[in-house]
């Protein structure tokens, strides 16, 4: 303590740096709104911080006295968190539900896996471990978000680093950059997640767009996901990007075949007042290319078949509203533009010991596109590489997997990382298929509560194409594709008596004990029958 | 007449004590081994089973209830009056048996010298007489005027400045615990931003630097503090203010609901550290002006209060139109409340009103000493009272591990707080770091999670299980070994008594 008197002018310093460069914050919302093929409206709330100039702490700082931290529009319970174990860039999603990219097309929020999804990058340097840094941010967010984050593990956490390229820039520190990796894909959003997210907004969901984040809606919906971004942008600064999704369907809350939604339809609130700190705030409405159809009021601007309402401009309240004359009906075939392939994956085999995992795989497009194939599966699952095969047509194809990387697990521990890169011919269906077994777990790795089976986390599909000047290495083509996800059925003993489990094992002990005891110590006698008179 | 046996049967089984394991040796070897085995094993079951409990130095610390630490405060009056001397060292001791509590853990010492320099090093307090000034104090001095009057009021004086904290000075318990680290959380939170005119932000940094900082400087021997601070624009409150003729006011009951918790967020969970709450709260236009009301139900000058060990808040009502940033002049209103409240919460002394102060330090070293002084008893008494009652609660609970971290904790605490002892005569500074030390290590050891580890595994469940398990095997055993040792003394008497018949 007695060093502080000299650390104070450095400090004092510091302080005064600081406010020279203050750094300025803007805040933007937006709601993008698009009304999908089968009838259902995607909905996606876009809510972004920009901290101007700042940049993430330096990991070799990281045991020292951290600057003060001034925050007007970001939220400075997640910028602690992002300091405390100096984060550079995080993505944290939570939704609920499986994204059809079949019908729905790619979503706006590429995020879209099942359950709980968090992976960071940090710079390493600092006196303590990343994983260490890694462990404390889980149970930080999972404070915060009031979610099982922290159950995350190492039994779940990978590093998959060519799938999860970093969205924003790496600070140049000379320090190398490491991800962390992991999902749940049991774990489920709901209201309890969304309170402390609506707290992280400026305006919560008092004003502004986010006034129509009304969480017995949003629930509602057929899909749902929020999602937690933070990257820096090299010079802009650091960024926060808060996402909520949502699909919803308002074919199921009309008693008529008619799809005509409005905000008051959708959330059962309207935009009534501005949220007065947002620099931008803008509802987004994709036209459709189809039919007739009017809308209601008229945008502030309309291009490229979207339809644009500066919300701080145009007369409150806003309830748009877009409504088609006719009925609705449900189209024979749906075409996917905007995803090239689509997935299958699902789990066989009937016995709790062994089974088989298979993945099809349609690619859509008229030429080859090549994918990368990421599985990060838990140890209750382990897979038995030498039976991966692929087939097209059912005949064997040897030349569609390549590139292929494997860690495998270590029971009780560490997950498996599968990575291959695939080759899809146009036009055709490529099954993947490797046989599993089954873990056996520990009476104390079992979950207390009741039990349905284990949920295992989606796999990745990248489209990728081979980076020119290094060949190991891959630049994406588009986004993530996130397959369902499985549920596997473990060994598990009856747990619903232990007592009588203790007594049958006792009465068995016994009987094994007292029969070998009773045979060896056994005092034989020649008993004489007496004389028949 | 007996029948004769089947030929078929082989002489053996006619008389099974032949047979080389049905000899009385064989079977009670067997049954020796089984025993052999049982004691051999439980050696083995016993570490296996055992709890760590490493002894704690329970006698040492024992001792430490006796030891009451005493803080030495040296007084010298410049002056050759011994009668003077006389006099002020004994109202002083007057005062000390009038009011003990004040007075705990303190032993001033006055002595008169016509140059108190020399003492000056040592830490001791010097009173100047000077004919002509006021009351006022510099450094470590006091200056009085050297008239009948106020040597008369020196004793009271000097008591004030002393021992400062009487029972009527702290009625609600403001002043927090001590911790090394605090974490100052400053927030600005409108009602409602959307209704308009609202304060959008403020200029933290030089509010921080002009009101704060002279504060925190001055005691960082005494604390570390981590500044923070947040703006939000929608912070509803939890009640409806009580609408008057032209202004709103909240009663006095409400203001204990004032803060918000669960609509506003105020702290996050990144840290351990205590967290201090400085809330400047802009009412909606809508409800403007907001004042406190007394109980009789008029409306109170000030709009600043404190909460007891959390914060303060001072409530700002911005003239309209409202300028979007916080102008220079209500931000000092608001962070001289905001300085005022800190030195409250953290127990700095007031001043006795008849005192100028010299230097513009903001605390005085009489102020800093007095505080340091407290905070040395209180942790000494903190840390003393935890070592004891981890003793103690080792010895109720049997089942309760305590591994080395722990018991390395405790013996740190000790020592610590056995220095202090040592150096409360010569340095308060360094007494005042090893009694931090000592409670912050007793505390560590006391929350230790290592302790809890089987504190709900009671030995009934214990019995339950091992039970069943040991009487269906033990019970057999126990019967065999019983009965073969019965058989074995019969025999020894049989054979005795033929013997005694033969030999007749």
């Amino acid at each position: 303590m007695l060093s502080r008197q000299y650390l104070w002018p450095i400090t004092l310093l510091h302080l005064c740096l600081g406010t020279i460069a203050s750094p300025q914050e803007i805040f933007d919302e937006k709601l993008s709104l698009n009304t999908l093929q089968d009838g259902k409206v995607a909905s996606k709330f876009t809510f972004t911080t920009l901290l101007n100039g700042a940049s993430p702490r330096d990991p070799r700082t990281l045991h020292k006295e951290d600057d003060s931290q001034h925050y007007t529009l970001f939220p400075l319970a997640l910028g602690q968190i992002l300091r405390e174990y100096g984060v550079t860039e995080l993505h944290l999603t939570l939704n609920a539900g499986k994204w059809n990219y079949d019908r729905w097309g790619y979503p706006e929020e590429k995020g879209v896996g099942t359950g709980a999804e968090l992976w960071a990058w940090m710079g390493d340097g600092a006196n303590t471990t990343i994983d260490e840094r890694w462990k404390g941010l889980r149970n930080s967010l999972s404070g915060l978000f009031c979610a099982s984050i922290a159950s995350l593990d190492e039994l779940r956490t990978t590093s998959p680093s060519q799938s999860f390229a970093p969205e924003g820039a790496l600070p140049d520190w000379d320090l190398p950059h490491q991800l962390r990796h992991a999902s749940l894909p049991s774990e489920h959003v709901c209201t309890e997640n969304l309170t402390p997210f609506l707290k992280l907004l400026p305006c919560k969901s008092l004003s502004g767009i986010a006034a129509l984040l009304n969480p017995h809606k949003l629930f509602d919906a057929d899909w749902h996901g929020m999602g937690v971004h933070v990257l820096w942008r090299g010079d802009e600064g650091v960024e926060v990007q808060l996402t909520f999704q949502t699909v919803s369907d308002p074919l199921r809350i009309t008693s008529r075949k008619s799809q005509d939604w409005s905000l008051q339809s959708l959330f059962d609130r309207t935009v009534d007042r501005t949220c007065p700190v947002a620099e931008t705030s803008q509802i987004f409405v994709t036209l459709p290319n189809r039919g007739l159809y009017s809308i209601s009021p008229e945008p502030s601007v309309s291009k490229n078949g979207l339809a644009i309402y500066d919300v701080k401009s145009v007369n409150k309240p806003l309830n748009v509203e877009l409504k088609w004359p006719e009925a609705f009906n449900y189209p024979l075939s749906y075409s996917s533009g905007t995803t090239p392939f689509s997935v299958k994956r699902t789990l066989t085999g009937s016995s709790q010991a062994l089974g088989r995992l298979s993945v099809a795989i349609t690619n859509h497009r008229t030429e080859a596109i090549s994918v990368l194939y990421l599985e990060t599966m838990p140890w209750l699952l382990q897979f038995f590489l030498h039976t991966l095969e692929a087939r097209i047509d059912g005949v064997l194809a040897h030349d569609i997997i390549s590139d292929l990387t494997y860690i495998p697990s270590v029971p009780h521990s560490r997950p498996t990382t599968f990575q291959a890169l695939l080759h899809l011919p146009p036009k055709k269906t490529v099954q993947i298929k490797m046989d599993v077994t089954k873990a056996f777990l520990r009476y104390t790795e079992h979950p207390p509560d009741a039990q349905r089976g284990w949920d295992l986390p989606p796999a990745i599909l990248v489209p990728v194409e081979r980076s020119q000047n290094d060949s190991s290495s891959f630049t994406p083509l588009g986004g993530p594709v996130y397959t369902s996800t499985l549920l596997v059925d473990l060994a598990t003993p009856d747990f619903s008596m232990p007592y009588n489990v203790i007594i049958f094992t006792c009465t068995l002990i016994a009987g094994l004990f007292g029969t070998v005891f009773n045979i060896l110590t056994r005092k034989w006698v020649v008993v004489r029958l007496a004389a028949q008179p | 007449m007996a029948l004769p046996p089947p030929p078929s049967l082989p002489s053996t089984l006619r008389d099974p004590k032949s047979l080389f394991f049905q000899q009385d040796g064989i079977r009670r070897a067997i049954i020796a081994s089984y025993w052999a085995l049982i004691i051999l094993a439980l050696p083995l079951w016993w570490y296996t089973t055992s709890i760590e409990r490493l002894s704690l130095p329970s006698t040492r610390i024992q001792q430490l209830a006796h030891n009451h630490l005493e803080l030495p405060i040296k007084i010298c009056l410049e002056t050759r009056e011994g009668t003077l001397v006389e006099q002020v060292k004994s109202q002083l001791l007057a005062g000390k048996s009038q009011d003990p509590l004040r007075w705990k853990g303190l032993a001033p010492e006055v002595i008169g010298s016509a140059d108190c320099g020399k003492y000056a090093e040592s830490g001791a307090y010097i009173v100047k007489f000077k004919s002509g000034t006021p009351m006022s104090i510099n450094d470590r001095e006091l200056h009085i005027p050297s008239s009948s009057e106020y040597t008369s009021a020196l004793a009271n004086t000097l008591t004030s400045l002393i021992a400062p904290y009487s029972a009527s000075s702290d009625p609600d318990n403001r002043v927090v615990q001590y911790s090394p680290h605090y974490r100052l959380a400053f927030s600005l939170l409108n009602e409602d931003a959307a209704a308009g005119d609202a304060v959008l932000g403020w200029n933290i940094q030089a509010a921080i630097r002009k009101y704060i900082n002279p504060i925190t400087q001055r005691l960082s021997a005494l604390h570390n503090f981590t500044v923070e601070s947040q703006v939000q624009f929608h912070a509803p409150l939890a009640f409806l203010p009580r609408q008057l003729d032209d202004v709103y006011g909240i009663e006095p009951a409400d203001l204990t609901v004032f803060v918000n918790s669960a609509e506003w967020t105020l702290s996050s969970s990144s840290s351990n550290d205590p967290v201090l709450h400085f809330i400047l709260f802009i009412p909606s236009s809508q409800r403007r002006p907001l004042r406190i009301l007394l109980n009789d139900g008029k409306s109170r000058d000030s709009t600043a209060f404190l909460l007891p060990q959390w914060g303060g808040i001072v409530i700002h009502n911005p003239p309209t139109p409202t300028d979007a940033a916080l102008p220079s002049q209500a931000l000092h209103i608001v962070f001289s409340s905001f300085a005022n409240q800190l030195s409250s919460l953290l127990g700095i002394p007031v001043l006795p009103n008849n005192i100028d102060q010299h230097s513009d330090a903001g605390v005085s070293d009489w102020q800093l000493d007095a505080l340091t002084r407290r905070r040395t008893l209180e942790n000494a008494e903190g840390s003393r009272d935890t070592l004891l009652s981890i003793v103690k609660l080792v010895n109720q609970i049997e089942n309760m591990p305590v591994g080395p971290d722990v018991r390395d904790d405790v013996e740190g605490a000790l020592s610590a707080f056995h220095t202090m002892s040592e150096s409360a005569s010569s340095s308060l500074a360094q007494a005042f770091a090893y009694s931090a030390q000592s409670f912050v290590l007793a505390s560590r050891a006391f929350f230790s999670p290592g302790m809890l580890a089987l504190l709900y595994f009671p030995a009934e469940h214990t019995y339950a299980v091992y039970s069943p398990l040991f009487a269906s095997a033990l019970i057999p055993l126990l019967v065999a070994a019983l009965r073969e040792y019965l058989a074995w003394k019969r025999e020894r008497k049989e054979k005795l008594e033929r013997e005694r018949e033969k030999r007749e």
